[in-house]
């Protein structure tokens, strides 16, 4: 099959570094000089080299090895970020009306009136304390000079009163840029002007393939024809485990590797490159890639005594692969296909369809995730869903795709394009697949950029050094599911039912479960217990 | 390749319930007294002279209800306290140890174990005296009872009452004294159990007896490769070849992480699938198990999920865990179930994730993929007859060597020497695979006989035609553990060009690739 052509050109170019990012110059950078020079350094140099304690303040990258503590979290008045992300504050001031609009058509909590007050407050402490910072210097410039013993303790009054001024001021900004940042954390991301604005409801049909089967015989659901084809224990799992744990048997198990096996090879022949991935992550990756891993309704399984999760998708280990990088813009598009076990607590779904393995707390699923230039974002998008719709038209399934509506949009989805498909046993459409350009919400707070390709070679690179680099941007990344695999089997299960009870499966699974065409009921012999 | 004829026979008959033990002939002795009359005293007490047997002496005569209730960690881990109130209770054949005590003390000292037989048999001792003195209070305040019913003087009915009011010496009452026994009958027991299950699996008479060293060699297959050029380990050859990423797994999960690239992925998808279809064609019946468990299920398999130095993820805030093996969720398959003799022997072979916290592996061989906190493993379980499992046993290890020869490895097989047996084994057969980039000997599987040591913690019977039920043996053997076989695979079959050959048999599950290629770094 020619396995070996789709690794040609997969190598990638990073450059892995404590990023300091462009905007956080202006905001943070005089801070943290500031704080080093009065905490760390106030009486050996009095001009420190820029340290590392600075980079601490200033981004993501270096936080993020610190172990959160999330008691101070939940006491604290202003609860101090774990982790920064790479908020444009300035933007959001210049575009406040379309900001706001944003907010209101997505339903978001999020308070743009704080996070305005609260930014210009800071820019007005971050003046003040410019103001002291120059005068101070100015004092010190002064002292240098020959002094009358009188003039020469003027001045060191001066100086004194200064540094306390500057200090208050220094711990308020502080303080107010990460109120800031907590607040504008829950900025939900801008929405594509093409989205249905409203609720579920408003969700617009982009595609429709096939047509419901019409049954000539009484049809069963994927629960029942699993117990008569042996392909599920939920009862063992449920004392075992839990409730919505199960195992899988005999030739789902086949069916499973089946599609995980062809689901691969199909998205890599498209030049996306297979991973395995972790499934134990930090918690604050989780949070980067714009999920809540605490909290009582959190769909996150914590490990106990760490700062660890169990993933829910292979979209947070795959986000985090980059995390605090500049990619080289040749590099890109980055393009995964990542097979992973996932697991949700999903608290809060009493009374959704929890029938069988609709909603399930561990599962098997292939992801794709993008990471690409901010100007092909939209295509790739396109890419994805049409990836996705060429997968389960393969299949054979009957499958609507939906233009989500801007109040279902999670915070970090631009737009988000879902696939339902229609599961007869269950008599319903059934979401299969979600597809979402994040832009570059996860890439600032994951801390991904690239640096545009040098600028034309006009100017002399000996002499430029740094002058003749373009400077980074974040990357857009989308993620789209390829395969989540107890759907996939509700879907082929009751589709693919015929009257004498077996499922036929689907032609191009069959290659990969041995040339088997069909799932036979099986013959309990009656055996004496 | 016929696929459909493996699952002709592998249908399972299974009879759940609440099981009250039938062939423990212990337990009813020891525990459905006590239970009884802790209902009657206190659930009961004047309701009604004879309850029916009812539910609550089940949940303290068997694990079967106790194990739906989350257990208190606090009361485990905290217990400085007197007696550690066991969260289930193991099937303890406690009159079987005590006939055989000379063997039992044998056999610790050999496995060197730290768990005392004497306190074992003394907290017995004791606790049979008391249930002795129970039975006899019983009878009495039952003959009390029986001769109130009749008519009686009131002089005769108030002797009666004086002899049930000042019973003893201590001067308790008939009734008191009762309750007080009672009370100390189940702090025994509970004492009892908690001491004897700490107490080995009994080991088989081949085992040699030592520490690691003296472990025997029951095969060795080939010989090390020579190699006319420099050997690489598998993690250069990772790196040449982009299949891991251990650097980014660093920052976003932790140390011992990694990430699968490229031919990694195939290679993991195909060994899965390899070793599935191998061991379908010889009758197991493949499973997806859960991957995360109560931790009940974990100490009844005889892992420790609690502790400093657990190998065991917990999650936060439940009772639950991860598995660190699919012995785990297969085990708990039949948990507190009989099974028909029929049905025997029960072949599983589970496809999962494990995941392991390895505290404590500092220091231990920790490069690349030897030890890693997730990895995919298949693993092999049987149910059986106690009667069989030695032949299983030697079928679960010819499976693994068939399979590791066909790779074209080069291994030693090992009977595993009494000290390095965990306490669930009787038996175990371990494989240690040459790996020249590592330059030595690791240990790519493992193949254990439990006899009923799981079985009686798990409630797993079996019913012959109308005889006594029996507890199963379990035997639990890899198939694959990928990673461990990656290493092998990579280092074995690298060339002198860097790249490295696929066996033959993993081919066709890989879309006919013959030979991981090294990647073009352009630019």
């Amino acid at each position: 099959m020619g396995l070996h052509s789709y690794f040609g050109g997969t190598t990638i170019q990073t450059l892995k570094m404590a990023a300091v990012p462009a905007y956080s110059r202006v905001i943070f950078r005089p801070i943290s000089r500031t704080l080093v020079a009065l905490d760390s350094f106030p009486r050996h140099s009095p001009r420190p080299p820029f340290p590392m304690l600075a980079r601490a303040l200033s981004t993501a990258a270096a936080v993020q090895t610190t172990t959160p503590s999330t008691e101070s979290m939940g006491t604290a008045t202003v609860a101090k970020p774990q982790w920064k992300a790479a908020i444009d504050f300035k933007w959001i001031r210049d575009n406040r009306e379309a900001v706001a609009e944003n907010i209101r058509k997505r339903n978001s909590k999020a308070s743009l009136e704080l996070v305005l007050e609260l930014y210009e407050k800071m820019l007005a402490v971050q003046k003040e304390v410019e103001r002291l910072r120059g005068e101070r210097n100015a004092v010190a410039n002064k002292m240098k000079g020959k002094l009358e013993p009188s003039e020469r303790q003027k001045f060191i009054e001066a100086g004194k009163n200064l540094k306390e001024a500057l200090t208050s001021l220094e711990e308020d900004l502080v303080k107010l840029s990460d109120e800031l940042q907590l607040e504008a954390q829950s900025i939900p991301n801008m929405t594509h002007p093409d989205v249905p604005i409203g609720g579920e409801d408003s969700s617009a049909v982009r595609k429709m393939v096939g047509s419901p089967r019409e049954f000539s015989f009484p049809m069963k659901d994927h629960l029942q024809l699993g117990k008569e084809l042996d392909l599920f224990d939920f009862d063992a799992a449920a004392e075992v485990s839990g409730s919505k744990f199960y195992y899988l048997k005999n030739e789902a198990v086949l069916l499973e590797m089946a599609l995980v096996n062809w689901t691969l090879s199909q998205v890599m022949q498209k030049g996306f490159t297979p991973l395995i991935t972790p499934e134990i992550v930090r918690s604050s990756i989780v949070e980067k890639c714009g999920f809540q891993p605490r909290g009582d309704n959190t769909q996150v399984y914590s490990i106990e005594g760490s700062d660890q999760c169990l993933i829910g998708t292979a979209e947070i280990p795959v986000g985090g692969i980059h995390m605090d990088s500049i990619l080289a813009e040749s590099s890109l598009p980055l393009k995964y296909a990542a097979f992973s076990h996932c697991f949700r607590t999903e608290a809060g779904a009493a009374g959704l369809a929890t029938r069988g393995l609709y909603r399930v707390h561990q599962f098997s699923k292939v992801e794709m995730f993008v990471l690409c230039r901010p100007e092909e974002s939209d295509a790739y998008h396109e890419e994805l869903i049409t990836i996705e719709e060429d997968l389960f038209s393969s299949l054979g399934l009957h499958y609507k795709t939906l233009d989500m509506a801007s109040e279902d949009l999670g915070a970090p989805a631009y737009r988000k394009f879902d696939v339902e498909a229609w599961m007869p046993g269950l008599g319903r459409y059934g979401e299969i697949s979600s597809a979402s350009n994040c832009t570059d919400y996860q890439s600032r707070r994951l801390g991904i950029r690239y640096r545009p390709a040098e600028l034309a070679a006009s100017t002399n690179p000996k002499k430029g050094g740094k002058s003749n680099l373009a400077p980074t941007k974040f990357v857009h990344t989308l993620n789209a599911t390829a395969c989540a695999i107890p759907r996939m089997i509700i879907c082929i299960l009751e589709n693919n039912q015929q009257e004498d009870g077996s499922v036929i499966i689907p032609e191009p699974l069959r290659p990969f479960m041995g040339g088997m065409e069909l799932i036979l009921p099986k013959h309990t012999g009656k055996l004496t217990g």
